[in-house]
């Protein structure tokens, strides 16, 4: 086990490159360069063509791949374009945000999804199991930005329960860690119950058919052919082995969860990694985009390892060979 | 059927719940309400909206409107300019040209203190201008104080004078000077394009940087040493929400004190209690500019008639609900260069098809391109295209991205490739249209439609040379009496800037493109 964790480690630094370089090329690709922005008729074009050589930007794209990398190597991201601030620092800034927000929803969602699933599968074809469909397409057809603003509306305006936007509420200013906590808490209830009510439906349909699966196999027919109760049957014997479909995407899941949702964040002003990605990218603020790039390429790869670590943990049909 | 009986009752339960969130009570239009002077609170907060992030608080490099909204607050410069629009002292206290219109003098307040108690002097001022003028530094405005090639030589005559020495006479040079000054004893040797300084500013305004957490909130407190007064509000809190709905919901919930109202929202916010709306002018105007490079628009009658086809009341109406007014000039109305003496082409689709025929174009199909993310201009790229529908004009319409666009209209070299483009200038305080209209200035430069009038080069050559405003003024009229002649751009409109401010703020100034909160230090919030 550890020689196949050393092994993948080792086969993250051709992939990292491979997918640098790749994103590289792609980025130069797209019209338009970090100036595009600039374009004001005070703002003379002679100035801009200066600004980009002092980014470097008027060598060659290899050249300045290169370049990139060298530095990278060193541990220096590079600073963004527009804030003349560290890549790395940029990141660092709103990473924690995005991941309190992704990781508590996606706790929510399977703390939900998954009894939801397994009830609906044992309760096939009932007013219950109906219910639950119905529901899941309605989630999957809601656009996230008008569901947002209803539960604003709602919680914020009319009853007036809930801050609509931000993190912080920036009147009360600090009064200690656990005012603060509470106050990021209440700030997060919206984006939060909008983001799972939202991806209720994905992981509901996976769990009732992983489940149904299960339900048919031999052995759920012998252990009930032994006698054993309905209820050990169904969470002992069937779920279980149900939730191995939710292992891969838990590891599926990871860029996701790293990456942000854009239109939930912007909608709540949440300062996360999503509408940094967006901004970047509009803006072609390229050292940005490959320090995300490079950043998220090195989560997903390292979730996947964990999916498949996880695999092996949880299947005890799967074994990572020796030789 | 017992099933989907059941299904068809929990649907409509859920819609009825969705529909009454969204219900709004019927309110009646109210007039602005201000609070009294008497109820300021001494300790009041304003939290205003963001709707983009700050990206760097050095005025000598940003380049977005977010984070000068923010600088605004924090520095000052040379000069300001008042509701009217014209240039008073700020931390000059007078200025003077010589002669020769080469030679400004700036006299200097002698009471300013940066936020860090060092005194501000002629050598902040000279500082400033050097650092916008190196090469190495990234501003984007160091074009500014270039003139033929030539850059402005910035002087300090004493401790409070500084001269600014102009290869040639550039009456534009007044307004250029209101740059907002930095501060030599922390910037002097440091890397000013990534300096700290950049996130924890220090500068000579109402307020001082206090605390910025990316992408949520920025907040900034009162300066009690500020030379024109002691800020009557304690703090200003700046914060980020780049949703446009959730702004407003914002202003409902009483989360901010303002937010600017899009056309679609005018009504609802109009009538909301607790709110005042404000509307004001702006110095921008949108356009279809004609490729002249293009054999389709080479001959001026074929723009004429098209000019002719465009009804400019029904575009305003249908897009803005009439917060927007049509357009007929490359100024606006506020500029005091602006005049309404203009070939205006009201609408006229029988002139315009008469037209159309003289110029043996009835077969005339062309392509708008305009930029995607901007929703009027979409609209409007429609609405053009049914208007000239109807005079046999077949028009396509094509939305690009923002650069993808730019590559194409900015394209180094001509002709470029393409028929007409929907777009907008955002005007400068002063009338100088050089870098858009000088046939200099194609095909790299904002020329880049191709136009080239040999007497609008010269009258753009001599506004920039003449210092007298009135004389300046007749310069500006005749350029735009002979460019809405030869209408190079099909002027469409001009929006109106829509602003809702909490009905606790007061102190605002007359609503103008400066802004309500001109005098920033007067400006307050009751309890």
């Amino acid at each position: 086990m550890r020689k196949f964790i050393l092994k993948r480690l080792i086969q993250l630094v051709p992939l990292l490159i491979g997918v640098s370089l790749i994103s590289f090329f792609v980025m130069h690709l797209a019209p338009g360069d970090p100036t595009s922005l600039f374009t004001d008729p005070n703002i003379d074009p002679v100035e801009l063509a200066r600004i980009r050589a002092n980014w470097g930007l008027d060598k060659p794209v290899i050249l300045q791949y290169f370049y990139w990398l060298g530095n990278v190597l060193r541990g220096d991201f590079g600073n963004s374009y527009m804030t003349g601030q560290p890549v790395l620092h940029e990141i660092l800034q709103r990473l924690p945000n995005t991941l309190l927000l992704m990781i508590s929803s996606y706790f929510l969602t399977l703390l939900i999804t998954i009894p939801l699933g397994v009830i609906s599968a044992v309760r096939k074809g009932t007013w219950f199991d109906n219910l639950v469909t119905v529901l899941s397409f309605i989630g999957m057809a809601t656009p996230s930005f008008w569901l947002g603003l209803m539960l604003m509306l709602l919680f914020a305006v009319e009853l007036d329960w809930l801050p609509a936007v931000g993190m912080y509420d920036v009147l009360s200013g600090s009064h200690g860690p656990i005012a603060t906590v509470f106050d990021v808490f209440r700030h997060m209830i919206l984006p939060l119950t909008t983001m799972t009510i939202l991806s209720l439906a994905g992981i509901t349909r996976y769990q009732r058919a992983a489940m149904l699966e299960v339900l048919d196999q031999d052995y759920i027919r012998t252990a009930r052919a032994k006698g054993l109760p309905e209820r050990i049957v169904i969470y002992k014997h069937a779920l279980r082995n149900a939730l191995i479909p939710i292992v891969t995407i838990l590891g599926l899941s990871l860029p996701g969860l790293f990456g942000g949702a854009f239109i939930i964040e912007t909608i709540f002003a949440w300062p996360g990694m999503g509408r940094l990605g967006v901004l970047a990218i509009f803006q072609r603020n390229y050292p940005l985009i490959m320090g995300i790039v490079v950043f998220s390429a090195v989560l997903i790869m390292l979730g996947n390892l964990l999916a498949d670590i996880g695999y092996a943990l949880v299947d005890p049909r799967i074994r990572y060979a020796k030789k | 059927m017992n099933n989907l009986r059941r299904k068809l009752l929990v649907l409509s339960l859920l819609v009825m719940f969705l529909a009454g969130c969204s219900g709004q009570s019927h309110r009646a239009v109210k007039s602005v309400k201000l609070p009294d002077p008497s109820q300021a609170d001494q300790n009041g907060r304003l939290v205003l909206s963001l709707a983009g992030e700050v990206s760097i608080l050095n005025p000598i490099l940003s380049t977005d409107t977010t984070s000068s909204a923010v600088e605004g607050t924090i520095f000052t410069g040379l000069i300001t300019f008042n509701e009217n629009l014209e240039p008073v002292p700020d931390l000059a206290t007078s200025w003077s040209v010589s002669k020769d219109g080469k030679v400004w003098t700036f006299k200097l307040r002698r009471d300013v203190k940066w936020h860090d108690g060092v005194p501000f002097t002629a050598d902040d001022v000279v500082f400033t201008f050097n650092s916008i003028l190196d090469p190495k530094v990234n501003s984007v405005r160091r074009g500014d104080y270039i003139i033929d090639g030539r850059p402005i030589v910035f002087k300090a005559v004493d401790k409070y004078t500084v001269k600014a020495v102009l290869p040639k006479p550039f009456a534009p040079f007044l307004t250029r000077s209101g740059m907002s000054i930095i501060p030599k004893h922390i910037l002097k040797g440091k890397d000013i394009n990534t300096a700290a300084f950049n996130r924890k500013p220090i500068g000579t305004g109402p307020f001082k940087f206090k605390e910025w957490v990316t992408g949520d909130y920025l907040t900034v407190v009162r300066n009690p040493g500020y030379y024109l007064g002691k800020p009557r509000l304690a703090e200003i809190i700046y914060k980020i929400i780049p949703d446009e709905n959730a702004t407003l919901v914002a202003l409902e919930a009483g989360e901010i004190d303002s937010a600017g109202i899009p056309p679609k929202d005018y009504k609802r916010m109009k009538s909301m209690a607790g709110v005042n709306v404000f509307e004001y002018d702006n110095l921008v105007y949108t356009y279809l500019g004609f490729n002249l490079g293009n054999p389709k628009f080479k001959d001026k009658r074929v723009r004429q008639a098209l000019a002719y086809a465009t009804d400019k009341k029904q575009l305003v109406s249908l897009l803005f609900k009439g917060l927007a007014s049509p357009a007929y000039a490359p100024s606006a109305p506020i500029s005091w260069a602006y005049t309404n003496e203009v070939a205006k082409y009201h609408y006229d689709p029988a002139k315009a098809k008469a037209l159309l025929k003289e110029a043996g174009a009835q077969d005339l199909e062309f392509t708008i391109l305009t930029n995607q993310g901007n929703k009027e201009r979409e609209k409007a790229a429609v609405i053009l295209q049914q208007q000239f529908k109807k005079v046999g004009v077949k028009v396509n319409v094509r939305v690009m991205e923002w650069s993808a666009l730019l590559k194409i209209v900015n394209a180094p070299t001509g002709p470029k490739d393409f028929d007409a483009v929907l777009m907008g200038w955002s005007l400068g305080l002063d009338p100088d249209a050089y870098s858009i209209w000088h046939s200099s200035q194609y095909p790299k430069g904002f020329n880049f439609i191709d136009y080239h009038n040999p007497e609008v080069d010269r009258l753009l050559e001599k506004g920039r040379l003449t210092m007298d405003k009135e004389k300046r003024k007749q310069v500006y009229a005749k350029l735009w009496q002979i460019i809405a002649s030869d209408q190079p751009y099909l002027f469409l409109w001009y929006p109106k800037s829509v602003v809702g401010v909490s009905e606790r703020v007061g102190g605002l100034s007359k609503p103008s493109p400066a802004g309500l909160m001109l005098h920033l230090e007067k400006v307050f919030v009751t309890k």
